[in-house]
């Protein structure tokens, strides 16, 4: 029942088969082919430029909103800063309480139909209910934040407590292994791949949850400097602020990957080796 | 785990279901106690946290008496699974294109996962700005929300098919059609329903979120016009129906799932298979 991440190895791996080297030109061609007709058309007055900005138009953007006027800096730090705490903290609430749960088969059976409620319900619909209850400003974005974060981390630290190999269970036990030992050797080192997408998922969760507060509440943020540009019809500004988060998402998917590679590194072709030589090294030098 | 054919009488059913499901009562009716007695001594504030007895008569009020909710709840899951539905079309067959012709699958690949990274509900002003403050923008929301995962897990699942039956399959002459119709296909099914699990869920966030930017009917309207008013118990009963929505939307897509990929449980195999033995034999008797 652990929550996976949709991008598949398929994806991964037809995005690298078709970014080599010899391809890459091909791709720019029609990359820039679109853009130039997006352009044209716009030119042309195909396309009504109000809602639908040139591409220089976004260009230019980016170069006011980052250096000219220089004003996104401020929402960003804001928006960045938020994400990241309350990421950590609400899936270190999630990894504690799974782990709880997990651990504890009679929690785990009288929380289960309020898991299921909660699964069902979009969690981002409680926001306004949260900036009621706490106000405008930084406590309810918090809120907000942690819980959509929360679920993720909790249901897959739950399933892949869970989901302990019975056979190597009994070995351990055979061989007389402690409860820390069980937990440190056993259930999480299976545990951690599992729980790492519920991380991935966590961090994506938690930049839409933010935006989405900030639609609300409209005070700072990345969000509301997209709402305010929009209302204004400075689309141009408004697209250069979604592809800044098209960049924010694709580092926060390479960030976690790398993150990933570090805590599981048993997972991947060449991190035990590497691992166990970096050990070798730590060991020789004493 | 062993299910004995022998049916049990519906009396002693009735009271397993009963002593199954007591302790679950009797811990709810505690909970609730707990938390009514807390907030009318004061202990939390009833602006922030409602009593459940409020709650309730929220609920009778606004289900019942007034029967306001059913229209933006009609309108809301209308919403979600026209979006779900145009998002999963384009999505499905995009998947079946790109597993069909290699470079199709090459030059899309990039732009879907751009389209992944970026959070969409960041969308959210422009859509309303682009397709108006009706059904549109939240349908258009719902779509391109829930059009990653479908595209994903189909693409996934017609690729990552089992090699030594394509082998099989290609020894056996099978022309190209044939391996789509009966290997690709049924191969993808469960992944693609998996991935429609997912997108029914996200296309339910689009659309509230939608709905919470700018509209002037549907729950999240609803459910942001009571939070503001501070009607806290009306909110939390609003909230009720979202998950009611989502446990709909989920279940109902659990049972076409039953129903389609019915080869990945045994007993809807077993019943599949009986009733294909009624009709040969039917047509047997002609």
């Amino acid at each position: 029942m652990a929550v996976q991440d949709a991008t598949s190895e398929v994806l991964v791996d037809t995005l690298e088969r078709s970014l080599r080297n010899r391809r890459i030109a091909k791709h720019v061609g029609i990359f820039l082919t679109l853009t130039l007709l997006w352009e044209l058309g716009s030119r042309m007055g195909w396309l009504d430029p109000l809602f639908y900005p040139r591409p220089s138009n976004i260009i230019r953007s980016f170069w006011l909103i980052y250096f000219q006027n220089a004003n996104v800096w401020f929402h960003l730090y804001s928006t960045i800063s938020l994400v990241i705490i309350g990421w950590v903290l609400g899936s270190m609430l999630g990894i504690g309480l799974g782990a709880l749960v997990g651990f504890n088969t009679v929690i785990r059976r009288f929380l289960k139909p309020y898991v299921i409620v909660l699964e069902a319900t979009p969690r981002i619909a409680v926001a306004p209910l949260l900036i009621a209850a706490l106000g405008f400003g930084v406590n309810s974005k918090l809120a907000i934040i942690m819980l959509v974060c929360f679920f993720a981390p909790f249901i897959n630290t739950l399933s892949g407590v869970i989901n302990v190999n019975e056979e190597r269970l009994e070995l351990f036990r055979s061989m007389r292994a402690s409860k820390t030992q069980i937990l440190r050797k056993l259930v999480l080192p299976d545990a951690i791949p599992v729980i790492m997408a519920g991380e991935r998922l966590a961090l994506t969760a938690a930049l839409s949850g933010a935006l989405v507060a900030e639609f609300i509440q409209r005070d700072k943020g990345i969000g509301s400097l997209i709402l305010v540009y929009t209302r204004n019809l400075n689309m141009a500004s408004a697209f250069a602020c979604i592809f800044t988060l098209t960049i924010i998402g694709f580092l926060i998917f390479k960030g976690m990957e790398k993150l990933d590679h570090y805590i599981a590194y048993w997972k991947y072709e060449g991190g035990r080796e590497r691992m166990s030589s970096k050990r070798k090294r730590t060991m020789v030098e004493p | 785990m062993s299910v004995s054919d022998q049916p049990i009488p519906l009396s002693g059913r009735i009271l397993d279901i009963g002593v199954r499901f007591l302790p679950h009562f009797v811990l709810f009716a505690v909970i609730i106690g707990a938390w009514e007695i807390s907030v009318a001594t004061g202990l939390i504030t009833s602006i922030i946290i409602p009593r459940p007895s409020a709650i309730w008569s929220a609920i009778v009020e606004l289900y019942i008496t007034e029967g306001t909710i059913y229209r933006h709840f009609f309108i809301t899951l209308t919403e979600a699974v026209v979006g779900f539905a145009i998002g999963a079309g384009v999505a499905v067959s995009l998947a079946i294109a790109s597993s069909l012709w290699d470079p199709f699958r090459r030059y899309v690949t990039p732009y879907a996962v751009v389209l992944n990274v970026t959070p969409g509900i960041a969308l959210t002003p422009v859509i309303i700005a682009w397709f108006g403050y009706g059904m549109g923008s939240k349908i258009a929301l719902a779509a391109i929300i829930s059009f990653f995962p479908i595209f994903v897990n189909t693409l996934t699942g017609l690729v990552q098919v089992d090699e030594d039956r394509e082998e099989l399959f290609n020894s056996l002459g099978a022309s190209n059609v044939q391996v789509f119709r009966k290997l690709r296909a049924p191969a993808a099914l469960p992944l693609m329903f998996a991935g429609f699990k997912i997108g029914l869920t996200t296309a339910l966030i689009g659309a509230v979120v939608a709905e919470f930017a700018q509209a002037t009917d549907g729950v999240g309207v609803l459910m942001s016009r009571f939070s503001f008013q501070l009607n806290m118990a009306a909110s939390l009963a609003t909230l009720l129906s979202m998950t009611v929505i989502g446990l709909i939307l989920f279940y109902s897509m659990e049972f076409l799932d039953d129903r389609i990929v019915f080869w990945r449980r045994e007993s809807r195999r077993a019943a599949a298979s009986r009733a294909r033995a009624r009709t040969w034999a039917a047509q047997a008797k002609k």
